[in-house]
């Protein structure tokens, strides 16, 4: 277990979470490799099925990064955005996946420390639960 | 010193200050094809917005809300940026001056920088930053999205030059820049330089830097942004503990009344205090307790009103009504000492704060009045632009315009405002250039791919060592090669120089590529170059990805290579997918109609009207009433003493000749169909009702507002009780009864800050303080009480209030829960009202009571209106602007904009400001003659939809409907492109393009090809 190295999709708004993952790039904050981020125009624009897909294929953990409360470029297309993740969270558990493997945030554009932050303690949390149940039944 | 190299045709706009008005008014002229050359003498752009954290009363980030403000400033092709640059001189006039420009050096070469940060990491001392409670972004350029995003060196501090330039991956430090100073030619100048703050640090009783806990407003504002000092975290600056107790003292600095205080209202502090208590108490612990003392509570902008009531009952922020004398801290004591009394009772009372934040007020500083005296132009004593007129933006110098907090004080709506307004005027001093010769080369027609295999060309960049100091970039180029459908992988250098650019441009005509793969930086700030890449070398923009494997990868992996490289080839593997799957988009075009249809006769359409026709537009200017003029056609003068009758007079005679205005009075708008820029209204006109339907591309609003008769006080029941614009008629009609009069009283919020209708109607203050000072002029002998409940005569109307004072007017402050009574004795009108500060009652017999009624929305109009539109209205009937902040006078409809108090109560000046920034935002809609239906909109496939009505609720914007063939159909020309509709559509039936569900797919699926297998 203790090389065990989790995949994880984070899908990031283009407005402020994919621009708070630049910010941390430019101030060169370090955070585990494992996160990957897609990026979408509104955090709303993460589908359901997006975030199946992902573990379907072997995500051990994913995230849907949108803007702040209230800071949505797109009025409220993060809050459908949290809806939307609490729904597949639920999904989860009832097909036998830690529903803690998914996860919404929120950040504004300027918070590149956040975005490391979450990334890290993201990866630590996926790490803590081992490889998504649908990779060792796959495996 | 080298020439500065521009074309000598007088042909373009010169705007100085790049901050908020700076950058607006240049888009506005940009867009309106108008060439600009916007100077301003700080490193980057955005001016003091970018050191706020949020902005009132949306609460955003304020680099969410600049950041498309900055990026397409640094994009567009009509605007010439130029940092560091100051006005030296300015001869010439209107249409025809030539300027002096003189451009300090930077050391850096703007071409090749790439922002990448390598010089401040190894010389941070040599790296120029703006200070002040250390200002320093992270990156050390002033704000993480600077534009324009690059670097400047301070020479002066560097030891060793050569180890600096060396240090340079993309070498673009430049040792032997000597600036430049040139002679420019320009059509009209826009000044926008801002103001400064009130520096507090002279007044010894409030220990502004020697106690570390006493900040302004501003270093607040800094401790509590994301890329502040403390990194958002509220700290007080004395111990680094988060604090209890904050206190914000208000008018510091302002509203004359301490030592080395301005006499005017600084105007937006009060909504500045409140935002930074709100932000405080949402963000962080609820036990930080929050105290605003304040002298009036100002908030008298649109929807203002509510914030400060949120703040009150929503938040919890405490309101004392005080000024407490000086902040101390006796010796030994950790925290703050304040003394102060309240209304309710004369003891002193002692309070200790953790923080104290003073609210400082604007200042001119001594850059803008020296700009001011090299552009000839006069200043009032406070040191602002002295207008002609009604015309705000126009300075005393023909062809020299103003706009922003550099005018007057104001909040970041009205700078926008002005903005656009100096943009309509500038812009009608110079012409647009003609292009037709100037297109180097026409693009190539796009090749149809039809049948085609995908040939995919990867391309990486080393960004010097950001990338290539941590990875291999030739191995990775040589395994992503391999990968199928790629035709060609290349390292590409500095892919963003010229040099590459014309390389991948050669290599894509070549070698067949159909689909490009920049393994690079961030698309957000790269992605439109190399669309336009693409696009010139034939191939259509849209069939491009972007693998980030400098930010997401060598810039935060740089400590471990091997995974950093795993990374960077993921990504780029995840971009082939997307590629492979992404399809050519055409952004659809339709000729325009270039006809304005103008709804309202008052000030603010027949001036949006004029500017728009003296620009050759056609306008149709449609009037509910027989006649045009409006409400302002009832009033005399102004508050400082313009003649509103003749000037609203001459606004008439001027509409109703104009060869291009057709005026159509005694007509009603009926019905309403079409799309931006083609448009179509019915309306019935004259007794007849005779329909007439009218054909156009824009829409201009400028219904207006009502006055108030609620049914208070005994008004419309005593003739003796009148409105205040009534008390105006009477004063200038028949003056002689006013010399009789022994008391008048003025009640304030009258039917306005109520539960019925909350918002503050904002004019009513400066008219009390008007018609009072016009009863002492008329009967110097006459007693005028005001009862109000906060004086909002901000800005320079304040200075009319001290005067009313100064006069003898008795201003007498009431509660909203104990408000004055009136009632008739004897066919006499007697008032009384409770006197705070003697606390007892007082009963004055009056000639005449004038109540201050202020405006209402006519909401049966508004509400007409806006159904057939299909446009949103506040709670209180007024038009809702599409973004209060960055386009506060655009409808969210496209093509639809307001002017005036149809948008929320105003003064005349102020309806004319916005009468001139609507025209200036139509001619950026009207310049072009195609309306454009963007490619990255959402499509429906009516085979799949079932018409389930998801979208329709989803939209955040209220696009999608169900047409007539039974399937929800979405406008391309109102679809903002978030995707939200495309996630919810149960069917499956909705695909954003450019981020269609296959090609998202299609990126998870090759990220997890290589653990799969």
């Amino acid at each position: 277990m203790e090389s065990f190295e989790p995949v994880i999709v984070a899908f990031c708004c283009h407005y402020c979470a994919y621009t708070a993952a630049d910010m941390a790039g430019s101030q060169r904050l370090p955070y585990p490799s494992n996160v990957k981020i897609v990026r979408v125009p509104c955090s709303g624009k993460v589908d359901a099925l997006h975030i199946l897909k992902a573990f379907e294929k072997g995500a051990d953990g994913v995230y849907v990064a949108g803007c702040l409360e209230g800071d949505c470029h797109f009025k409220n297309g993060n809050d459908k955005a949290a809806r939307r993740v609490d729904y597949v969270k639920r999904y989860l558990e009832e097909i036998g996946i830690e529903s803690e493997r998914l996860m919404m945030v929120r950040m504004s554009a300027g918070m590149g420390a956040r975005f490391a932050q979450v990334a890290t303690e993201m990866t630590e949390k996926i790490r803590r639960l081992g490889p998504s149940p649908i990779k060792a039944a796959a495996a | 010193m080298q020439n500065t190299n521009l074309s000598q045709t007088s042909n373009r706009v010169l705007i100085v200050g790049g901050g908020l008005a700076g950058i607006r008014a240049a888009l506005d002229l940009a867009e309106a094809q108008k060439d600009v050359i916007l100077v301003d003498t700080a490193e980057n752009i955005g001016g003091l917005m970018t050191q706020l954290d949020r902005t009132f009363p949306t609460n955003n980030c304020d680099l969410c809300t600049l950041a498309p403000n900055l990026s397409e400033s640094g994009r567009q092709e009509h605007i010439t940026l130029m940092p560091m640059t100051t006005l030296r001189e300015v001869t010439g006039e209107q249409g025809d001056f030539i300027v002096t420009l003189e451009t300090a050096p930077r050391y850096i070469n703007l071409e090749r920088c790439t922002g990448c940060g390598e010089c401040f990491q190894a010389f941070p001392e040599c790296v120029r930053f703006t200070p002040g409670l250390d200002h320093r972004a992270p990156t050390c350029m002033r704000y993480p999205q600077a534009t324009p995003q690059a670097f400047s060196i301070d020479l002066a501090t560097c030891a060793d030059i050569e180890a600096l330039v060396k240090v340079c991956p993309a070498g673009a430090i430049v040792p032997d820049d000597i600036g430049s100073k040139g002679n420019v030619a320009c059509g009209a100048i826009v000044l926008a330089p801002g103001a400064s703050l009130f520096d507090p640090s002279g007044l010894d009783n409030l220990g502004y830097g020697e106690l570390p806990d006493v900040v302004t407003s501003l270093e607040y504002e800094r401790i509590l942004s994301a890329s502040g000092p403390t990194g958002g975290r509220l700290l007080r600056p004395s111990n680094g503990q988060p604090p209890k107790k904050v206190a914000w003292i208000q008018c510091i600095g302002s509203r004359g009344l301490q030592k080395g205080a301005a006499p005017y209202c600084s105007g937006a502090c009060c909504m500045f205090a409140l935002k930074e208590a709100i932000v405080t108490r949402e963000r962080f612990q609820e036990d930080t307790e929050t105290t605003i003392f304040y002298m009036d509570m100002r908030t008298f902008g649109k929807d203002y009103e509510l914030y400060y009531q949120r703040a009150k009952n929503e938040f919890g922020v405490r309101f004392i009504h005080s000024r407490p004398h000086s902040i101390l801290r006796p010796e030994g004591a950790e925290n703050l000492h304040l003394s102060y009394t309240t209304d309710d009772s004369p003891v002193l009372i002692n309070e200790d704060f953790d923080m104290v934040v003073l609210a400082t007020g604007f200042r001119i500083g001594e850059e803008a009045r020296q700009l001011a005296a090299v552009c000839g132009i006069e200043l009032n004593d406070d040191h602002f632009p002295i207008h002609t007129g009604l015309n705000q933006v126009a300075t005393s110098r023909p062809g020299i315009y103003v706009a922003g907090t550099f005018q007057a004080p104001k909040d970041i709506p009205e700078t926008m405002v002005q903005a656009s307004a100096a943009a309509c005027l500038a812009g009608h001093d110079v012409s647009s250039p003609d292009r037709e010769q100037e297109i180097p080369e026409p693009l190539p027609p796009e090749r149809h791919l039809v049948g085609e295999e995908p040939r995919v060309g990867i391309f990486v960049c080393d960004c010097g060592e950001n990338i290539g100091g941590v990875i291999d970039v030739e191995a990775l180029v040589a395994r992503v090669g391999a990968l199928p459908h790629v035709t060609v992988a290349q390292a590409a250098g500095h892919g963003c120089s010229r040099e590459s650019m014309e390389h991948i441009r050669a290599t894509i005509e070549q070698q067949g590529i159909n689909r490009v793969v920049i393994g690079g930086c961030s698309p957000r700030t790269h992605e439109a170059k190399f669309q336009d890449l693409l696009r010139r070398a034939g191939l259509n923009k849209y069939l491009l990805e972007f693998a980030n494997i400098r930010d997401q990868a060598t810039w935060v992996h740089s400590h471990q290579p091997e995974k950093a490289t795993k990374k960077a080839e993921e990504l780029i593997r995840m971009a082939l997918g997307a590629v492979l799957n992404a399809q050519p988009l055409a952004e659809h075009r339709l000729p325009i109609n270039k006809n304005v249809l103008v709804i309202g006769g008052g000030v603010s359409g027949m001036t949006a009207a004029l500017e728009l026709a003296e620009q050759g537009l056609k306008v149709y200017l449609v009037e509910r009433n027989a006649q045009l003029g409006g409400l302002a056609s009832r009033i005399h003068r102004t508050l400082e003493g313009d003649d509103v009758q003749g000037f609203v007079a001459d606004l008439v005679a001027r509409t109703s000749t104009h060869d291009n205005i057709d005026v159509i009075t005694s007509a009603i708008i009926v019905d309403h169909g079409g799309m931006p820029g083609l448009f179509k209204t019915g309306m019935q006109v004259g007794k007849q009702l005779f329909y007439r339907q009218i054909e156009h591309g824009i829409t201009i609003l400028a219904t207006g507002a009502m006055p108030h008769r609620p049914d208070l006080f005994l008004l419309g029941r005593h003739e003796d009780v009148k409105t205040q614009l009534e008390t105006q008629q009477l004063l200038e009609e028949r003056p002689e009864l006013v010399r009789d009069w022994e008391n008048v009283v003025m009640i304030q919020c009258v039917g306005s800050r109520t539960e019925d209708n909350p918002n503050c109607s904002r004019i009513c203050c400066q008219t009390a303080v008007k018609n009072a000072l016009r009863i002492l002029e008329i009967n110097p002998e006459a007693r005028v009480f005001v009862l109000y409940r906060d004086m909002r005569t901000y800005a320079f109307q304040e200075e009319y209030y001290q005067q009313a004072r100064a006069k003898g007017v008795i201003f007498v402050r009431y509660h909203q829960d104990r408000p004055p009574q009136v009632s008739e004795v004897g066919g006499k009108l007697e008032v009384v009202y409770q006197d705070i500060i003697l606390g007892r009652e007082v009963q004055v017999s009056t000639d005449c009571l004038c109540l201050s009624t202020g405006l209402i929305a006519e909401q049966d109009n508004t509400e007409e209106l806006a159904m057939i539109f299909k446009l949103p209205r506040t709670h209180d009937g007024y038009f809702l602007e599409d973004h209060i902040k960055l386009r506060p006078v655009d409808l969210p409809v496209p093509g639809f904009f307001v002017a005036g108090t149809a948008h929320a109560p105003k003064t005349i000046a102020e309806s004319l400001v916005q009468a001139r920034a609507v025209a200036a935002r139509a001619q950026t809609m009207l310049a072009s003659d195609y309306i454009s239906l963007g490619a990255a909109t959402a499509r429906v496939d009516s085979k799949l939809c079932a018409a389930c009505l998801i979208c329709v609720r989803a939209c955040p914007f209220g696009v999608p409907f169900i047409n007539a063939d039974g399937y929800s159909e979405i406008d391309p020309a109102r679809c903002h492109g978030c995707g939200v509709c495309a996630s919810e559509c149960p069917a499956k039936a909705i695909q954003l393009m450019q981020f269609e569900d296959d090609r998202i797919l299609s990126k998870l699926e090759q990220l997890f090809e290589e653990v799969e297998g």
